[in-house]
């Protein structure tokens, strides 16, 4: 009886602090800017480093500045870049420009097929930078013909694998340049203690829970695996993990693991664990970008000021009898698109302002910008023109952020005072020659639009538990057999219709 | 034996409704004499009251109510560019494919499972820690062990999981060290689909258990003392007293929150599963709430996600009512 009269009133300062934390956390973005005065950009953008960089300052004030209209950054941490827009497409609210780096996300390709941004390709004439983009480039982006966003230029290859030199000094080791040698390294290095502390506290790679799409796939490249699909000798267009090459790949790499020369959970080690951990000499392998030698090597130096640590960078292993060949990280020089969504640009002239924006951060200033900071501030020039920084935490904090929204990633190459940096800038290069790319880019498949992610998921379980010897290679068959019959082989039929249409 | 008279007069009067008219003090003569007239309907005459309960209404109308015609999208093919009205209208398939596919029986077992060892290890522990607390007599240590134990409910999921990582992982995990230094063999508490429900349940309760406390806590205090003392008398030792007088006094209190947990058997929460889940114990770890997640947001399938959150609803809402028919049958109060 007591609770009934107490009820009411107890209801009633609920609600009432309910409504006041509800009005407190009102939501005051303001979508859209007025018609034909746009003064200013709102921009979707992912986030690669831990914090984002300070609004209406540094960086962004100078681009600002340069551009002549105000930004606003929405930084989405690159891990969750997927339901962000995923979330951000289904509740129509979307800013005025977007990064959209995961071409494969089916929710993007069935909004950029369905219409729900520009197609830039009739407007891209008119503008100095735009007007340079590689024809190949802009087919590589296109989907049904339309081309729903500024593509997005990278190098066409940045990974390699990363060894400690030092640790091969130690053990009086060579560099390796096979994967037969490789397998040797990661065997000393989990063996021989190559730090030398007496501790059994190493390992050879290094890996991360993305192995599947990220490390082990450049792997499983130089075992002769396609990037993500390959043409066979039936000329059907097939996912690589359907193939030899990608098996023997995998038993190789379940091979290494079973005998402890890498890191065992790597299904829970996220990017920032795993950098953490190759900074704290953990481990003395990665497959990786070759630009992140210079990072482990900092973050290495961040936490200890004497760490030896030492990189090789290999940008040419081999295995067996296997020409050199190198998968590409950014879908042959296309990192996705610069999209902009119909919903907030509206008018055609709005939509040449974000486009001149972007153009204009493809000049050399705002590029210099973003990659090396202000001068005097950030970095130094010397009478040579290299460039070396000078605080990097500072540059983590301030310039790194902006780094990977570049529009373009080829203006220019700087010489730097830090060796890995042009090192890995001279290796990528060279990689070029090598690339392998995804021949169903370009080719339409709509069961693929709308499967691909679960299916996907699905045969990335399957090989995190082949890898660590919860099922077998027959079991990890049965998955892909499975898969089948929920949109695998639609998948295959209708990429290799279209690739037949393709190629006459 | 001397009895204690029902209540105490100054509690009935908070409340000028009911009650025989010659209990009515002497404040509340005119009010009553107003009504007899019948010249105010009981609307406008409570209208402070009301009043106040009108924003709790507007939160619930326009925060819960409202977002539910949403729900309509579970029986369409809702693509958001085409919008409620443009999408196509599919009727029941979603939940066709949600009863005919593997993963339904899955997510259930799941669900299911994790819940009953809730229900059966993590429900009592608050309870049993209430009674302890209640039997420390030195009131600064009381005080002391309370605020700690409350301190796991206000860190978040994230920072929980995150402390369980560093300490379990095979890869320089403190624990694991241990065990190894012991002689045994390394123990993937978290990839060993075995290790899942331990460990989550460990969790949940090294998290909530302190805070729970404070519902039976609050029933206890309203305990009689003379009971206590009357028992006493009796010769009965703590334990008993425990056992004949405080347990009994907070069975209310103790089905109200079993009926809730029980409404609550489909709605684990998404956070915590989300975080401990990995590809290598996902058989046993996902869940309906991570399942939405996944086939909604991440694999971009919203309308399908909605027919799986709109099923387990129901089956929360259905498993409400019958543990409060069967709370009421067994002689209790129940929730409404």
């Amino acid at each position: 009886m007591r609770m009934t009269k107490a009820g009411p009133v107890v209801a009633a300062t609920a609600a009432i602090a309910l409504t006041l934390t509800a009005c407190g956390g009102g939501d005051e973005a303001d979508g859209s800017g007025e018609v034909s005065t746009k003064d200013s950009i709102t921009w979707m953008t992912m986030l690669h480093t831990a914090t984002t960089p300070e609004a209406d300052a540094g960086i962004e004030a100078e681009l600002e500045k340069y551009t002549g209209l105000g930004i606003e950054m929405q930084w989405v941490p690159d891990a969750s870049k997927d339901e962000k827009i995923n979330a951000a497409l289904a509740s129509d609210s979307l800013p005025d420009l977007v990064s959209l780096t995961n071409i494969t996300n089916t929710t993007v390709r069935q909004a950029m097929a369905s219409g729900q941004f520009w197609d830039v390709q009739p407007y891209l004439a008119d503008y100095p930078n735009l007007s340079k983009i590689p024809e190949a480039t802009l087919e590589s982006a296109k989907i049904d013909g339309g081309l729903y966003g500024v593509p997005y230029q990278k190098p066409v290859a940045r990974y390699g694998v990363l060894v400690r030199q030092d640790w091969l000094d130690n053990l009086g080791l060579e560099v390796p340049h096979t994967i037969e040698d490789l397998t040797e390294v990661a065997r000393a290095f989990s063996e021989d203690d190559p730090d030398g502390n007496g501790q059994d506290d190493t390992v050879g790679f290094y890996d991360r829970s993305e192995s599947f799409l990220v490390g082990f796939r450049s792997l499983a490249g130089y075992f002769g695996a396609g990037q993500h699909f390959e043409v066979n000798d039936d000329g059907e267009v097939v996912p690589s993990f359907t193939t030899e090459s990608f098996k023997e790949a995998m038993e190789w790499y379940r091979g290494i693991h079973e005998k402890g020369w890498m890191n065992e959970e790597f299904v829970t080690v996220q990017k920032q664990n795993q950098k953490d951990g190759i900074a704290q000499g953990k481990g003395g392998i990665v497959v990786s970008g070759l630009f992140e030698a210079k990072n482990f090597h900092e973050a290495a130096l961040a936490a200890d000021p004497a760490s030896p640590m030492a990189w090789a960078l290999i940008n040419d292993m081999t295995y067996d009898d296997v020409d050199r060949r190198i998968l590409t990280d950014t879908n042959g020089g296309m990192g996705g698109w610069l999209a902009v969504p119909r919903s907030q640009i509206t008018t055609e002239a709005d939509l040449r302002v974000v486009l001149g924006f972007i153009d204009k951060l493809m000049d050399e200033e705002p590029f210099d910008l973003m990659t090396n900071g202000i001068e005097g501030v950030h970095y130094e020039l010397d009478a040579d023109g290299v460039v070396s920084m000078l605080d990097n935490s500072t540059w983590e904090q301030e310039v790194q952020p902006f780094g990977s929204s570049r529009p373009s990633e080829r203006v220019t190459v700087f010489k730097t005072s830090n060796e890995y940096t042009n090192l890995a800038n001279e290796l990528m290069a060279q990689n070029a020659d090598y690339v392998v790319v995804n021949p169903a880019q370009s080719l339409t498949s709509k069961t693929y639009d709308t499967q691909w992610s679960t299916i996907q998921q699905q045969v990335n379980d399957a090989y995190n538990q082949y890898m660590v010897g919860q099922i077998e290679m027959a079991d990890f068959e049965a998955v892909v057999e499975g898969l089948r019959g929920q949109g695998l082989d639609q998948v295959i039929a209708e990429f290799t219709e279209s690739y037949e249409k393709a190629n006459g | 034996m001397p009895m204690l008279t029902p209540s105490a007069p100054s509690s009935a009067s908070a409340v000028p409704a009911a009650g025989p008219a010659d209990a009515v003090p002497p404040g509340l003569a005119k009010d009553l004499d107003q009504r007899r007239k019948g010249s105010a309907n009981p609307l406008w005459k409570h209208r402070a009251l009301y009043l106040m309960i009108l924003p709790g209404i507007a939160y619930f109308l326009v925060f819960k109510y409202l977002p539910m015609g949403g729900l309509v999208i579970a029986f369409q093919n809702y693509l958001p560019f085409l919008g409620f009205t443009g999408s196509e209208w599919v009727g029941l398939d979603h939940f066709v494919r949600l009863f005919s596919e593997d993963t339904f029986f899955l997510l259930l077992r799941n669900t299911l499972v994790i819940s009953a060892l809730m229900l059966l290890f993590a429900f009592p522990m608050p309870i049993v820690l209430a009674l302890l607390l209640n039997e420390v007599r030195t009131k600064v240590l009381k005080k002391t062990v309370q605020t700690i134990v409350y301190l796991p409910h206000f860190m978040s999921w994230v920072i929980i999981v995150s402390i369980f990582y560093v300490m379990l992982s095979i890869d320089g995990g403190s624990i694991n060290n241990l065990i190894v230094a012991a002689g045994g063999e390394p123990v993937r508490f978290l990839t060993d689909p075995d290790w899942l429900r331990p460990m989550y349940v460990f969790q949940e309760i090294w998290r909530a258990t302190g805070w729970g406390t404070i519902v039976y806590l609050a029933a206890i205090t309203s305990v009689d003392e003379q009971l206590y003392e009357a028992a006493e008398l009796d010769g009965a030792g703590r334990l008993r007293q425990t056992w004949h007088i405080t347990l009994p006094a907070i069975r209310p209190a103790i089905i109200i929150m079993l009926i809730l947990s029980i409404g609550d058997i489909m709605e684990l929460g998404f956070e915590h599963m989300f975080l401990v889940m990995n590809s290598l114990n996902r058989e046993v770890a996902e869940i309906f709430d991570t399942y939405v997640y996944t086939a909604g947001i991440q694999n971009g399938q919203l309308s399908y996600a909605s027919a799986v959150g709109l099923f387990k609803g129901l089956v929360g809402l259905v498993l409400v009512m019958l543990a409060n028919r069967l709370a009421k049958k067994f002689g209790e109060e129940g929730v409404y």
